[in-house]
């Protein structure tokens, strides 16, 4: 693998070379790679299916996307004052899609016009953990493993970094686009999933919670110019080279330690990480996604995985009570959701199918579960009822809504790398509950779809203090038929 | 058979296959594993492994992958009871269903988890402390783990490691026991004593620090007891904190024996270790309180693995269900029912712990005597697994790597076993106490060698030679502890809530007066706002060694001495201590509090400083605001300066002058003059550097940086901060010379000058005039250094 061009508009680091031949032993081929990180082997050495996608976007609808108003549009009960919730299904009408036979709520009209270049679950499951805590179900969706476990679980974007690598050596290869993990409710237990676990570090995403901010991360410290920022670097290698030790400079770990320091520096100077800067982006394009943090969020996705990403999660941000996490007024909020998703997720996929990436691209839309307007968790659960809204009619169009968590059955949307185009596949009750009743996806089948789709055997381990860890559940994920 | 598995697994879908850990081996193991396992080979059929299977025994093979009619494994098992052939001979023998299993299992193809063998383990690690003769000494290195590590090394023709410099030493030691660097100071003291036990008197001078030293374990002790944990479990208040009783365990150095029995048997303020984390909603029973308990308790103190063993029978140790059911059944306040892998067996756990040849818990005592039993037999004196457990942990933090590797993983055999015994019987001989050990450690010539220098394939092979101590990356606390201390940067408040520093038996007496200004009339108070410069000349024969002062002001002082800001305060009742220490110089010395009135209208004023001053040969001196100093209003150039006025009537200031009582008691040791890393929760920068969330034990941080990691320290504003902050701090004290900073930094940073090369590149990089671009800059340079991320 050849080094990267460096960005022309920054002055070449001067002692480059030098501080290369000290990393000798190393050679050139491996510096191009992250550090080793052998804490982990593989258990098993499975055979991997073959590659249908190169790259894996993950569109996260966090806090619990209720199916019936948006994806899976059930009978339509318009707002009445005393209607009973027991005759509250959808609080939207359905609408067509470019799909025979396929139906989405209306207010998702743009991602209804792609959907014969994608395919839909209808019928994904979730386990009843008891009393419903999003974190937990986003524990479980992202790691494949229901918490708490006894070790470190690593989130899917860490497996495809373990086990895939980088597509393009200078860029990290798992990015988490528009979550805080800092001052928002549950952030504790946002961070317990986003991580690579026991993989180490090097497998951990990127997070970059404010796309129009996403530049920053990859410029030099605020205040500092490029000439200052590239003249630093070429005094901390003089000072490495000069170092008095000698005989450490071959060193393993020492040598480990530089060789992220260039990886860094490598990124913080690449023409790649104009791939962060949405302010490059054409204005049409940009206009196309639209400019709220989500839309902003899709795009810096495309344009990460254009650069050689193999990895982005974007997400309309969990927080606690917002967004799709919908206790009360869950119509206006969902109506809110529907302006805010439709068309940026619309555009992901016109936009990548144009620029001839969608093929070896998979993208995801998904949440933890669904809503219902009665049923809390799944039928017969003994989870507590957290609507705000008890009353057995609505009384107030705040009250108008699907405000409790349902596990039974929910919809996912796959797009592009190697999903079979225009599927639907399984399908929920029509009446109450509306169960998965046919073909349910669990989410290790889920998983294993994913993975099988970008390449990876679901029965791949690691070993990890002494026994397997799979990437699906003691490698028991079954992928769904919707690949090609 | 993985791949064959893989084109099998989607046609099955409608029958999951078979889970041959899960659910295969435990039949073979019930029915099969007595005869025909470990060294058992009856009929010359051996089960260990699968190509040992695959050999068949006397009577040919008794395994066709695929072919279940074919295999005699699946036949014999289902033959009539009083036939020949039938296995087990004897006994009730295979249900119907598991008889279906193994037939599928051997359908399927027989998949056998790569590397699982039934073998007994070869080792099985001694439970006794065990009394090795040392062997003799050679060229005078009398120390015992020097006895032992020589005889080793002779044994495998290895050289003995060379010995480390003195700045390598200085550093290592300072890190590992206390987890700070010297300052320039002390650095520049150490290199030029000449004294041939310096290093030894380091040792145990930087031990007694007990501030210093608790505030460091507390990292070790938070990453092992899953303490100082913000998440999940949180959310509903379900975990109490052990700071306070783990930080005053460290202070006082409370034997281990006794912080065992503490942990195991909780005191008031120790509960959480025991308790655990309560999740919400519906947890696996292997995640409940009381698994965790046997979880904790085996893993931390003994270092076994019962994570395997909350849910089945271990397939890589010798720990059953029971076992771990056992020790949860002690903690247990009800009845617990055996759950095997979430499925409940019907039998209810016996309360036991593991290792019964030393004795066992009464499983019908009442829970408070069982959890007394349990800790009794615990730091029982034949426990030597609990010794070598901690003895093995200590040396691992030493020296890089531990004797059992990975530390957790007490039954893999230690590549010397008279080492650990040697380690543990020291901590079991004198009264538990670790900073014995550690110094027993740290004064070995082991301790004092060169760092090993490691090969790429030296870091990964399984068999470890030993070549002298591994360098470490410093843990996130130590790296932040050194930028904070290099730039002047750390925190004054923390958020862990400990005690109150002691109070000491005899408090010294506040020799302080409260002075203000001379001029405010009788009866009258000076006015709101109204400023004053109060100081004390006095000359200095000799530098001190160090130079602490607790000062306070009613309402607000800076403290200048020799011109330089030392630090400022603003609450009379919280006197603050600071340190004078470099800057005080050899001739006359000026110490100016910048003292300031506050209020709306005339108050009462006055201002209080004094400093204990130690000096190398162990002299002290103290000096005290009193009659002695002068004021002046502005204190500019050629000023007039005329005697303060002490006040004698403090009453109204009693909260203040008791609060620099307190610390007087600490200028005479080493009190914490500003936060430290360990005791402030985890920010983005501490996180990026590896501080872990302690869901689960942490007894190993990541060696290695990440790209990530190390694209935050090239731009991430945190530490961009700091170093701005830092260089303005270092710009405001008193330079003769670029080069002089860069001397400092150098000896800061890695404890030693820099070479002729590194100081000629580092001026260049500051310039004539170095700015705060500049010096953020050389800091950031030296700071990246793989020399100054390690302890080596």
């Amino acid at each position: 693998m050849n080094p990267l061009p460096l960005d022309p508009s920054l002055p070449a680091p001067l002692a480059r070379r030098e501080f290369l031949r000290l990393l000798g032993a190393a050679g050139l081929a491996t510096l191009a790679l992250p550090a080793p990180r052998l804490r982990a082997e593989p258990a098993a050495k499975p055979a991997h299916p073959p590659a249908r996608a190169d790259a894996c976007i993950l569109v996260w609808l966090a806090g619990g996307m209720a199916a019936p108003e948006t994806f899976d549009p059930k009978r339509y009960a318009p707002y009445e004052k005393g209607l009973p919730y027991s005759k509250l299904l959808s609080t939207f009408p359905s609408i067509p899609t470019a799909v025979d036979g396929l139906r989405f709520c209306q207010g998702l009209e743009s991602i209804a016009s792609v959907m014969d270049r994608g395919a839909i679950i209808r019928s994904a499951v979730q386990p009843d953990l008891g009393n419903i805590l999003h974190s937990r179900h986003q524990y479980h969706w992202h790691t494949g493993y229901v918490p708490p476990q006894t070790v470190h679980c690593p989130h899917i974007g860490a497996w495809m970094a373990k086990v895939l690598g980088p597509r393009n050596p200078v860029m990290p290869a798992f990015v988490n686009v528009g979550q805080r993990l800092e001052g928002v409710g549950e952030s504790e237990e946002l961070k317990a999933f986003t991580t690579a676990g026991f993989f180490g570090g090097e497998f951990g995403p990127m997070n970059l919670p404010y796309p129009d901010q996403a530049a920053a991360a990859v410029r030099p410290p605020k205040g500092m110019d490029a000439g200052r920022f590239a003249s630093r670097e070429r005094e901390f290698r003089r000072l490495v080279d000069a170092s008095p030790d000698r005989e450490r400079l071959s060193d393993h770990h020492q040598q480990s330690m530089l060789r992220a320091m260039d990886n860094a520096h490598r990124l913080l100077s690449a023409k790649e990480r104009a791939s962060f800067d949405l302010s490059l982006e054409d204005a049409d394009s940009r206009r196309a996604y639209g400019d709220s943090r989500f839309a902003q969020g899709c795009l810096l996705a495309r344009r990460l995985v254009e650069a050689g990403t193999r990895f982005v999660e974007v997400t309309t941000e969990y927080v606690p009570f917002l967004h799709w996490d919908t206790h009360g007024k869950g119509h206006e909020t969902v109506a809110r959701m529907h302006r805010e998703i439709d068309r940026p997720i619309a555009q992901l996929i016109l936009d990548l199918e144009s620029r001839g990436m969608l093929d070896r691209t998979l993208v995801i839309v998904a949440s933890e579960f669904s809503r219902d307007a009665m049923i809390e968790g799944r039928v017969g659960s003994t989870a507590g009822d957290q609507s705000h809204h008890r009353g057995a009619t609505i009384e107030h169009p705040d009250h108008y809504g699907l405000h409790r968590h349902f596990t039974g059955g929910t919809s996912v949307l796959l797009f592009g790398g190697g999903v079979r185009r225009g599927l639907i596949h399984g399908a929920t009750a029509e009446e109450r509950p509306l169960v998965a009743t046919r073909d349910p996806v669990s989410v290790e089948d889920l998983h294993a779809t994913i993975f099988t789709a970008m390449g990876i055997s679901p029965k791949t381990a690691y070993d990890i203090e002494g026994r397997p860890f799979y990437a699906t559940i003691d490698g028991k994920g079954v992928a769904a038929p919707i690949l090609r | 058979m993985r791949a064959h598995l893989l084109v099998l697994a989607p046609l099955a879908a409608a029958a999951a296959p078979v889970d041959f850990a899960h659910e295969v081996v435990p039949v073979l193991r019930k029915h099969c594993a007595e005869c025909h396992t470990g060294e058992k080979k009856k009929g010359g059929l051996s089960m260990n492994t699968l190509a040992e299977l695959l050999e068949g025994g006397e009577n040919g093979p008794v395994l066709v992958p695929g072919k279940p009619d074919e295999s005699k494994l699946v036949t014999v098992v289902v033959a009539p009871a009083d036939s020949e052939e039938r296995m087990p001979p004897k006994g009730k023998g295979l249900d119907a269903r598991e008889a279906d299993l193994l037939r599928r299992w051997v359908a399927e193809g027989a998949p056998w988890t790569p590397g699982f063998a039934f073998k007994a383990p070869a080792y099985e690690p001694p439970l006794r402390p065990r009394r090795p003769a040392l062997p003799e000494a050679v060229e005078g290195r009398t120390h015992a783990v020097d006895r032992v590590l020589d005889a080793w090394l002779r044994a495998r023709r290895q050289p003995i490691p060379a010995a480390a410099d003195d700045s390598a030493f200085l550093r290592r030691a300072h890190l590992d026991l206390i987890g700070v660097l010297p300052t320039a100071e002390e650095a520049r003291a150490f290199l030029a004593d000449a004294s041939p036990d310096k290093r030894d008197r380091l040792v145990r001078s930087l031990l007694v620090r007990n501030v210093d030293y608790a505030d460091h374990w507390m990292t070790f002790w938070n990453d092992l007891l899953r303490n100082d944990y913000a998440g999940t479990g949180y959310i509903d208040g379900g975990r109490r904190q052990i700071t306070r009783w783990l930080h005053r365990s460290l202070l006082e150095n409370r034997p281990y024996d006794r912080m065992v029995r503490e942990l195991v048997n909780p005191v008031p303020g120790s509960e959480g270790f025991a308790q655990g984390i309560i999740w919400r909603g519906s947890v696996s029973v292997a995640q409940g309180r009381e698994l965790q308990y046997s979880q904790s308790v085996s893993q931390v103190l003994l270092g076994i693995n019962m994570k395997c063993a909350s849910c089945h029978d271990s397939f890589t140790d010798r720990w059953k269900l029971r076992d771990a059911y056992g020790l949860a059944a002690i903690f247990g306040e009800k009845p617990l029912e055996l759950v095997r892998c979430d499925v409940p067996t019907g039998r209810a756990a016996v309360a036991a712990w593991p290792f019964p040849e030393l004795g066992q818990v009464d499983p019908a005592a009442p829970r408070a005597e069982r959890l007394r039993q349990l800790a009794d037999l615990m730091v029982h004196p034949d426990n030597g697994r609990l010794r070598r457990t901690v003895a093995n942990r200590i040396w691992h933090r030493l020296m890089g790597r531990g004797l059992v590797h990975p530390v957790d993983a007490m039954e893999t055999p230690p590549w010397s076993e008279e080492l650990l015994d040697v380690l543990a019987n020291r901590l079991a001989d004198n009264g538990h106490d670790l900073r014995d050990l550690i110094a027993f450690i740290a004064t070995s010539q082991a301790y004092k060698s060169r760092a090993e220098v490691l090969a790429p394939s030296a870091a990964e092979a399984a068999a470890y030679v030993y070549r002298g101590p591994r360098a470490r990356r410093l843990t996130a606390e130590q790296f932040v502890d050194a930028l904070w201390r290099l730039t002047d940067t750390a925190p004054q408040k923390f958020d862990a809530e400990l005690d109150p520093p002691a109070a000491a038996a005899s408090a010294p007496r506040l020799a302080a007066k409260a002075i203000w200004s001379d001029d405010t009339p009788a009866g009258a108070l000076p006015a709101a706002g109204e400023s004053r410069v109060l100081r004390r000349v006095f000359p200095l024969s000799k530098p001190p060694s160090r130079a602490l002062a607790t000062v306070t002001c009613d309402n607000a002082f800076e403290l200048v001495v020799n011109g330089r800001s030392v630090g400022r305060g603003g609450e009379w009742w919280e006197p603050r201590i600071l340190d004078l220490t470099p800057h005080l110089r050899v001739g006359s010395n000026e110490i100016r509090l910048l003292a300031r009135n506050g209020g709306e209208g005339p108050n009462a004023a006055a201002a209080w400083l004094q400093a204990h001053l130690r000096f190398p040969g162990g002299e002290t001196m103290s000096l005290a605001t009193d009659a002695g100093w002068e004021w002046s209003p502005r204190g500019e150039p050629g000023a007039a300066w005329r005697p303060v006025r002490v006040l004698d009537d403090t009453a109204v200031w009693e909260r203040g002058e008791r609060a620099l009582a307190e610390q007087l008691a600490q200028l005479q040791g080493f009190p914490r003059l500003a936060a430290r890393a360990s005791l402030v929760k985890a920010d983005l920068l501490q996180r990026s550097l590896g501080r872990p969330n302690r869901e689960q034990v942490v007894s190993e941080r990541p060696n290695d940086l990440s790209t990530l990691e190390a694209i935050d320290l090239s731009n991430g504003p945190a530490l961009a901060g700091i170093l701005a902050q830092g260089a303005r701090n270092l710009l405001a004290r008193d330079w003769k010379s670029p080069g002089e900073m860069v001397d400092w930094i150098w000896l800061s940073a890695l404890c030693r000058p820099p070479t002729a090369t590194e100081r000629r590149i580092a001026i260049g990089l500051l310039g004539e005039q170095p700015g705060e671009q500049s010096v953020a800059d050389l800091v950031w340079s030296v700071l990246m250094l793989p020399e100054f991320a390690t302890v080596r």
